[in-house]
């Protein structure tokens, strides 16, 4: 067998046992070499299974708002990262940080989100880069 | 992508993946007890041959124990890492791979390092099923009873009925395969042993191989310390393997004081914006989102 198979094997076997990003698929249409940051207000927090979805209203410089969506994991991750529905009830403001998707649509895998009133939020963890 | 491209992707990945897996730090068997414990499985031609080992040398175990007698797993657990179904164990030894595993499992790895995955189970609302089930994350529940141990997992509601009453498994006129298999098993103190067979052939996960309906399985499932269940497995499966393979899992108490956190219904269909499909290229990607009219099928079908 060579190198390149043994690695090739260790990666996919590795992968199966990791904690994976997702139950219901995978995170591949985001792009994780990106970040969007965006200030924006809740319109309506869907508190779901297997992924939830915050969408937050954002208007643009033309002063067009545009929904986009921020996909997080389900309600009991959410929790254990204290990250409860009660905290992001309908107009809420908020800076919200996230991976966008590739295709360019308005969705985005949710990292982080800091509150009007300061409180901070971080739906996947803190990275060692403190995000 | 060159060979070399592809190498670099593939030690990215690894690279990636170790760290994931140090942040974790699953305790493992050191590598002369991992070594011990998968030489019973390689000692054993099947897995219900190994079974009836641990149950002759447990005389016989018990069944249908009194309930103060069988230990208390309550509270709310999830995966705490350790073991691999494909990858290296303690002390660097590499599962004994069929051919077609392993290719399958090259591919696999060449597909993720360009960035393509999809999971013909949980991207379908199907059940994750087992043995995947061992390292599904999110949260769990073990119900023990004398009759029978109920393994739950909140992930598509699956459980694992374990029954210790003393039943066999199903006649072979009555057996058909199953996501879960049919699992049967007895009492040793505090130790659950259990073997599993009537297993469906069907995908692994992503870019993952297919388990065949061959496949038999034998756990010993014990909690280690307050916070700890550790379950010893070995896998048997001609189309994955050219010989058993061991691996240890432990599983990891929820801190839930407070008691807020619940094992709740899973309708893996509920949100429409989680709706996904296959690309023509094997990758997962979303079906329309209801809050945007942005619609992704237009685009690439280029109107």
């Amino acid at each position: 067998m060579s190198k390149v198979t043994v690695l090739a094997i260790a990666c996919a076997a590795a992968l199966l046992i990791a904690p994976v990003a997702s139950a219901h698929h995978s995170g591949t249409m985001f792009d994780e070499t990106k970040e969007v940051t965006l200030d924006g207000v809740v319109k309506e927090f869907q508190y779901t299974n297997p992924h939830s979805w915050l969408l937050v209203d954002v208007a643009g410089a033309d002063g067009k708002v545009t929904t986009w969506g921020f996909e997080a994991e389900g309600p009991t991750t959410l929790m254990q990262m204290k990250v409860r529905r009660s905290d992001f009830a309908p107009g809420t403001k908020l800076k919200i940080t996230g991976h966008p998707m590739k295709d360019g649509r308005p969705a985005a895998s949710w990292t982080k989100a800091i509150r009007a009133d300061g409180m901070e939020f971080y739906p996947r963890g803190r990275n060692p880069e403190g995000n | 992508m060159t060979c070399i491209t592809r190498l670099a992707a593939l030690l990215a990945c690894v690279a990636l993946v170790s760290t994931a897996a140090r942040a974790q730090e699953p305790a493992q068997p050191s590598p002369a007890d991992w070594q011990r414990m998968h030489q019973m499985g390689l000692a054993h031609k099947t897995a219900w041959d190994l079974y009836q080992t641990l149950k002759k040398t447990a005389r016989g175990g018990q069944t249908s124990p009194p309930f103060a007698q069988l230990p208390d797993w309550s509270g709310l657990w999830t995966s705490g890492g350790g073991g691999s179904l494909f990858g290296r164990a303690p002390g660097g030894v590499m599962p004994k791979l069929t051919p077609n595993t392993a290719a399958v499992l090259k591919k696999g790895a060449e597909l993720l390092a360009q960035g393509i995955s999809y999971d013909e189970n949980l991207s379908e609302c199907g059940p994750p099923g087992y043995p995947r089930w061992l390292a599904i994350p999110f949260l769990r529940e073990f119900i023990v009873r004398p009759e029978q141990t109920w393994l739950s997992s909140e992930t598509v509601n699956n459980v694992r009925r374990v029954y210790t009453d003393g039943r066999d498994h199903p006649s072979p006129a009555d057996a058909f395969p199953l996501y879960y298999g049919d699992s049967i098993g007895f009492w040793e103190g505090q130790k659950l042993v259990i073997h599993t067979n009537q297993l469906m052939a069907r995908s692994m996960g992503r870019n993952q191989p297919d388990q065949s309906e061959q496949m038999e399985t034998v756990e010993i499932w014990e909690k280690v310390d307050p916070r700890t269940i550790k379950a010893d497995v070995w896998i048997y499966d001609p189309a994955l393997y050219t010989e058993p393979w061991y691996m240890q899992r432990r599983y990891t108490q929820v801190a839930n004081a407070d008691k807020v956190l619940r094992m709740n219904y899973w309708h893996c269909g509920e949100n429409p914006n989680n709706d996904v499909y296959k690309t023509p290229e094997g990758n997962t990607q979303y079906n329309d989102f209801t809050f945007t009219t942005d619609d992704n099928r237009t685009r690439e079908q280029g109107k």
